[in-house]
């Protein structure tokens, strides 16, 4: 069980730390009657994305409210996170350019 | 010999005999890792037993995503020759009491379905999850270790038959050229003494840990000397102040990268290059330590292209950028000074930047005249009509400009103010295909800067004395990345 490589004791590069994979979340069979959080990641013409999936989700008998990150670029506020997680039960973030 | 004491205790045990040169091998262990935890929960044990070293052993199972155990054998592969094998993979299930219920050789889905099905009436009629049925359903195997002469197979397996550094390519410890083997006597040899264990933080986007000990296996990989790596630690920190915004610069779909600017005594020290070429090749500290920051950002952060870096593009200075100031040749306050520290200390910048763009000038012959052209060169960086840019550009200023400056009396806010006033257009010509909201908004007649301010001008002076190219190096734009300096600590 020994290693063949005696002299190569090498110090690697990586954080070794298994990273287990998050399941996505079971997809909804409809969204009527279901709260919407739509995210505005703050990026160009994304808010217009928003507008016409939220026309079409109020259609559909959703009930939709509206965020934003501060920027793009950056993670999201935790805080943002844990309001829109405890006030919703589906997440449209919106990417655009 | 693998002893099997306690891989059958849940009734059963499958022995997974693989090499690391077999393709076949991979493939088993990649269609089989992913179910071992269920069947270990079910009563089944999956090992695989590798005719490899260890190491070797681990990084492929972890490669191909095995999640079962994993054992070695040395030659003469004892394991392997008392199950008689002829090749690998080659799939054994063994019942409780050690006898052999069944064997598959080679990649054979049918046949190691069955196996499997075995499997389960010998775990208390446990249903066991079957691989998927995926082509190829059947592939031959290669040649195991033990079916050779014991010498041969020993001789094939000593450490100076394998390439060091391919191996290191094998690992995906690499920027995608040769690296330097991060030994541990060279790792050693870079932390000097320092506590390896220490933090630097997270790394973003993957956000692995930088220890000093992985930000020096870096260092070793890039190929620093030990005397480089304060430098290296000096623009890690910069890099990784959330104000320098590296989330965001490591996965943009931009080409801007991380510009290293050096500057202090620590230049001269380690022999950083601030004359001719400055920003070319030629020089090992500045292209070892802009390449050992890279790797941080590469390794730990998980910013390879194609993987969390998703430059459109990219561009060369990714690989690596540090440049040194040329103090001596500059006649202004260079860039640490003016950013608050004194002269005598070592100090890191970090700008997040663009490729240089070259800016010949041997004409002009006042400063205005000078200072026009270079300014007008910036016009087009990051877009033709995107006015006015907030994040800095860069104006790498070599000697013999910088010299006009000095003869005429010019301080460097003198020049930012000039260059500043100089580039700018009416609105209406900006509304052309991507431009700012600033344009948008504003009447057409409205004379718009191409920067917000003097102060998105930086200025250093480096190069070459012979040759007028200076260089506009664009900014990293809306990412809300702002530059950050940090002292280079002695020892």
């Amino acid at each position: 069980m020994s290693s063949d490589y005696p002299g190569r004791d090498y110090v690697s590069p990586f954080d070794e730390r298994v990273r287990l994979a998050e399941p996505l979340a079971r997809r909804p069979a409809t969204v009527s009657g279901r709260s919407v959080a739509l995210i505005d990641i703050s990026k160009n013409r994304g808010a217009e994305f928003l507008d016409r999936i939220e026309s079409q989700l109020t259609q559909a008998g959703a009930v939709t409210s509206r965020w934003a990150k501060e920027i793009f670029s950056k993670p999201a506020a935790p805080a943002l996170i844990d309001d829109v997680a405890a006030g919703s039960d589906l997440v449209v973030e919106a990417l655009a350019d | 010999m693998v002893s099997l004491d306690g891989l059958t205790a849940g009734g059963a045990a499958l022995l997974l005999f693989v090499s690391e040169e077999c393709p076949t091998s991979a493939m088993a262990l990649r269609n089989l890792g992913p179910l071992c935890r269920t069947w270990d929960q079910a009563g089944l044990t999956a090992t695989a037993i590798f005719e490899d070293p260890l190491d070797v052993a681990i990084r492929v199972a972890r490669r191909t995503g095995w999640t079962g155990r994993v054992v070695s054998q040395d030659p003469p592969y004892e394991t392997s020759r008392a199950y008689r094998l002829l090749s690998v993979p080659t799939s054994v299930l063994v019942s409780r009491n050690g006898d052999v219920s069944g064997t598959v050789v080679g990649w054979d889905h049918g046949a190691l379905s069955a196996l499997i099905d075995q499997a389960g009436a010998l775990t208390a009629g446990a249903a066991l999850t079957l691989p998927p049925p995926v082509e190829p359903f059947w592939k031959p195997g290669c040649s195991s270790k033990a079916a050779l002469d014991p010498d041969v197979a020993a001789a094939i397996s000593r450490s100076d038959a394998a390439d060091e550094m391919e191996e290191m390519f094998e690992r995906g410890w690499t920027d995608g050229l040769p690296v330097v083997p991060p030994t541990r006597q060279r790792v050693e040899a870079m932390l000097a003494g320092a506590d390896g264990s220490a933090s630097l933080g997270l790394v973003p986007p993957s956000m692995g840990e930088a220890t000093l000990e992985r930000l020096a296996s870096c260092a070793v990989l890039a190929g620093c000397r030990p005397a480089y790596f304060p430098v290296v630690v000096a623009a890690a920190r910069a890099m990784l102040d959330p104000a320098f915004n590296l989330h965001g610069q490591a996965v943009t779909t931009q080409p801007a990268g991380q510009l290293i600017v050096v500057n202090g005594p620590v230049r001269r020290a380690i022999g950083l290059n601030c004359g001719m070429g400055a920003l070319g090749p030629g020089s090992r500290a500045n292209l070892t330590i802009g390449r050992a920051a890279r790797l941080l950002v590469t390794l730990l952060g998980g910013a390879m292209p194609g993987m969390l870096d998703r430059a459109t593009l990219g561009h060369m200075g990714k690989v690596g950028f540090c440049i040194a100031e040329d103090e001596e040749a500059s006649p202004w306050p260079p860039l640490h000074v003016e950013r608050g520290f004194e002269p005598e200390q070592s100090v890191v910048t970090l700008i997040g930047s663009d490729a240089p763009q070259s800016i010949s000038d041997h004409r002009s012959r006042t400063p205005e005249d000078l200072a026009y052209i270079l300014a007008w060169a910036a016009a087009s960086t990051w877009s033709t009509n995107w006015w006015p840019l907030v994040e800095p550009s860069v104006f790498v200023i070599c000697p013999e400009h910088a010299e006009m400056f000095r003869a005429a009396g010019w301080t460097k806010q003198q020049l930012r103010e000039f260059m500043y006033d100089a580039v700018r257009k009416p609105a209406g010509r900006l509304r052309r295909g991507e431009t700012t909201p600033i344009v948008s908004a504003a009447d057409p007649a409205a004379d718009i800067s191409k920067w917000a301010s003097p102060d998105s001008i930086v200025l250093l002076v480096t190069g070459g004395e012979a040759g007028r190219y200076s260089a506009v190096l664009g900014p990293c734009t809306g990412m809300g990345a702002h530059i950050v300096s940090r002292e280079v600590e002695s020892g």
